[in-house]
């Protein structure tokens, strides 16, 4: 996997220095700092059995983000975009979120033309159109874009034809999205053994992510599995697809519908690096309707199902969906987001308890003092019930209570 | 002028309004409902006018993620710059026959486009396409967009004219390039008159744009 990010970094260089002409450098910036009380417990990357970021073991006040969001456009139609961002937790790590090459044509005839080739997120999300794919509502996203912010990423190349809702279109706006991807096979991992949580950290490119040391992993048929995941590396060598469709009527509604196979054969493990190609496929809706133009409602869905090993030993379905409410009055933004989320545990390796299921609470306030700062507080109030800590603390059930302040600077490049 | 004080001039300015020196033809347009349109791009034809030119420094400038003003009208063979007042990238172009251009991603450079022929120009931006504006290009001095009481001021620079043509536009015409013309036989300066929108307008559509609709 290093080595074909290190080939898509050269290749996506060389041709920006084959691109002549007038090159145009732009972008925002965004450094994040928090305070966080939580319920002290150590967080799954630690590894840990707690669902909260920044937990146990970690500082109260952090340099909680840190992201630059670029894009470098050349004189043609062709634009090289990417994502750096600084994750501080658990060691400091620096690297891309996304680094992909556009090419995107003017919408001549009412449509338009995008192609996108590199790494970065399919956009299913609603909820994450800010500096880095963070969201301008609650700093914590819900479970569902948690875990596409951690697991899912692809690798390859999208086509989409875009009628942009414009006069001519009458407000009416329509895009279809095509994507063949290498890379992410062992996305799922985290839903079978540690469950959806709310959190806002993003897995950059070649990440390993630890997770509690569930007890399964210690049984034969589990022996092979890392305790960690490598959520976007490559593990069987097929191609994964995905297809969207984006609906936009006069900005005021939008949709989109996505269904994303990684096609992973789950038979496949590298021993290596202890990683399983997972077969993991879902689908996801999400709807935005600007009830005003300040007061917006925001709701996603998702409906799946991973599975690993030869004979799928480990098969779990999953499913979540969110409800967001925010409304912005002069500079402040009040947001309210409920949710659910579920993982189904379907084989019938019993010593592997997979299931889990949760709900969670989120009321966020921001305010912008100006164009550099904003500053903000969140209250989450996540419940989740994981059947494999019964045989670490003989407790599945826990809640927990996080409190957030975080103070941060954008800039523009 | 007499050498006098500014409030001698404003007394001045305003004995001769009140005296129809200061004249104007005013213009009304008003929708099949009679009721008034703002935004009315308005301006007359007839002979001697064309030639007359104003130069004037022309711009269109991208603000807010907006075009500003929204409706600019010049006179062909106008040079009209494009400021960039955003942090923001913006990219600029026209598929509309009078005058396709494209200005690719640039900030600040007040990059000149030349509108040499007269019709109707509609410019949105490649980043955020809900942006939009137009620039009507006319072939007369003789031009003003209408205000919210749907009321434009023209001065003639005559006392009277005979054989104009009057000509609107509107951008909730279904066919934007279907102007409305109207023949004027005589009119003076001091007159009012009101025009009436022969076609049907197509519903405004309600901006409800942010700044995440880009994504």
């Amino acid at each position: 996997m290093a080595s074909m990010i290190t080939k898509l970094s050269a290749a996506l260089a060389l041709f920006a220095i084959g691109q002549a002409g007038a090159v145009e450098i732009s972008g925002q910036g965004q450094l994040q700092t928090t305070w966080q009380h939580d319920d002290n417990r150590k967080a799954w990357y630690q590894p840990g059995w707690g669902v909260a970021r920044f937990g146990k073991g970690e500082p109260d006040i952090t340099l909680s983000r840190g992201a630059i969001d670029w894009r470098v456009d050349f004189a043609s139609a062709w634009s090289l975009h990417g994502v750096t961002q600084y994750v501080p937790d658990p060691d400091d790590k620096l690297g891309f979120t996304e680094l992909y090459l556009q090419y995107r044509t003017l919408p001549k005839n009412g449509r338009r033309f995008i192609m996108r080739a590199g790494g970065f997120y399919p956009k299913f999300s609603i909820e994450n159109p800010d500096i880095g794919w963070s969201s301008p509502y609650t700093y914590q996203y819900s479970a569902i874009n948690a875990w596409i912010g951690e697991e899912v990423r692809v690798f390859g190349g999208e086509v989409a034809i875009e009628q942009p809702q414009t006069r001519r279109s009458r407000g009416q706006g329509f895009k279809g999205v095509f994507g063949v991807f290498k890379g992410n096979d062992p996305a799922g991992t985290l839903l079978a053994w540690r469950g959806f949580t709310v959190n806002d950290r993003q897995s950059v490119f070649n990440e390993s992510l630890s997770f509690a040391a569930v007890e399964s992993l210690n049984t034969p048929q589990l022996q092979h599995q890392a305790q960690h995941v490598e959520p976007f590396s490559e593990v069987d060598g097929r191609f994964g697809y995905y297809v969207g469709y984006h609906r936009d009527f006069s900005n005021r509604s939008e949709i989109n519908v996505y269904w994303y196979d990684n096609n992973g054969d789950p038979s496949k493990i590298n021993y290596r690096t202890g990683q399983y190609a997972w077969d993991t496929k879902f689908i996801s809706a999400a709807w935005r309707y600007k009830l005003t133009p300040q007061t917006h409602i925001l709701a996603q869905g998702m409906l799946g199902n991973t599975a690993m090993g030869v004979n799928r030993g480990v098969d779990n379905d999953f499913n979540s969906w969110f409800l967001l409410l925010t409304h912005q009055r002069d500079e402040w933004r009040f947001s309210m987001r409920g949710e659910q989320f579920k993982v189904i545990d379907k084989d019938d390796w019993q010593f592997d308890p997979n299931q889990s299921d949760g709900y969670a609470l989120t009321a966020t306030v921001k305010y912008r003092i100006n164009s550099n700062w904003l500053v903000g507080g969140e209250f989450l109030r996540l419940t989740t019930t994981v059947a494999n800590r019964e045989a670490f603390n003989g407790k599945p059930k826990q809640s927990d209570n996080v409190w957030r302040l975080s103070a941060e600077y954008r800039f523009n490049l | 002028m007499l050498n006098l004080t500014i409030f001698g001039r404003i007394a001045v300015v305003i004995a001769m309004l009140q005296a129809g020196l200061v004249n104007a033809l005013e213009v009304q347009i008003v929708d099949a409902d009679k009721q008034p349109l703002a935004n009315a791009a308005v301006w007359l034809q007839g002979d001697g006018f064309d030639n007359k030119r104003t130069t004037l420094d022309y711009k269109m400038e991208q603000k807010d993620k907006a075009f500003v003003p929204h409706i600019l009208m010049v006179q062909a063979g106008t040079q009209v710059s494009f400021p960039n007042l955003d942090p923001i990238l913006h990219h600029v172009y026209s598929f509309s026959a009078a005058k396709p251009f494209e200005l690719k991603l640039y900030r600040d450079d007040p990059k000149q486009v030349l509108f040499d022929q007269t019709g109707v120009v509609e410019l949105g931006c490649n980043i955020h396409d809900w942006m939009l504006g137009y620039i009507v290009v006319v072939d007369s001095p003789l031009f003003a967009v209408t205000d919210s009481s749907g009321k434009v001021s023209i001065d003639l620079g005559a006392q009277q004219a005979s054989a104009l043509k009057l000509n609107v536009w509107h951008e909730r015409f279904e066919n934007i390039d279907k102007i409305e013309q109207h023949p004027l036989s005589i009119v003076n300066n001091t007159q009012a008159i009101t025009y009436q929108i022969k076609q049907t307008l197509v519903a405004p559509l309600q901006d409800f744009s942010d700044g995440f609709d880009d994504y």
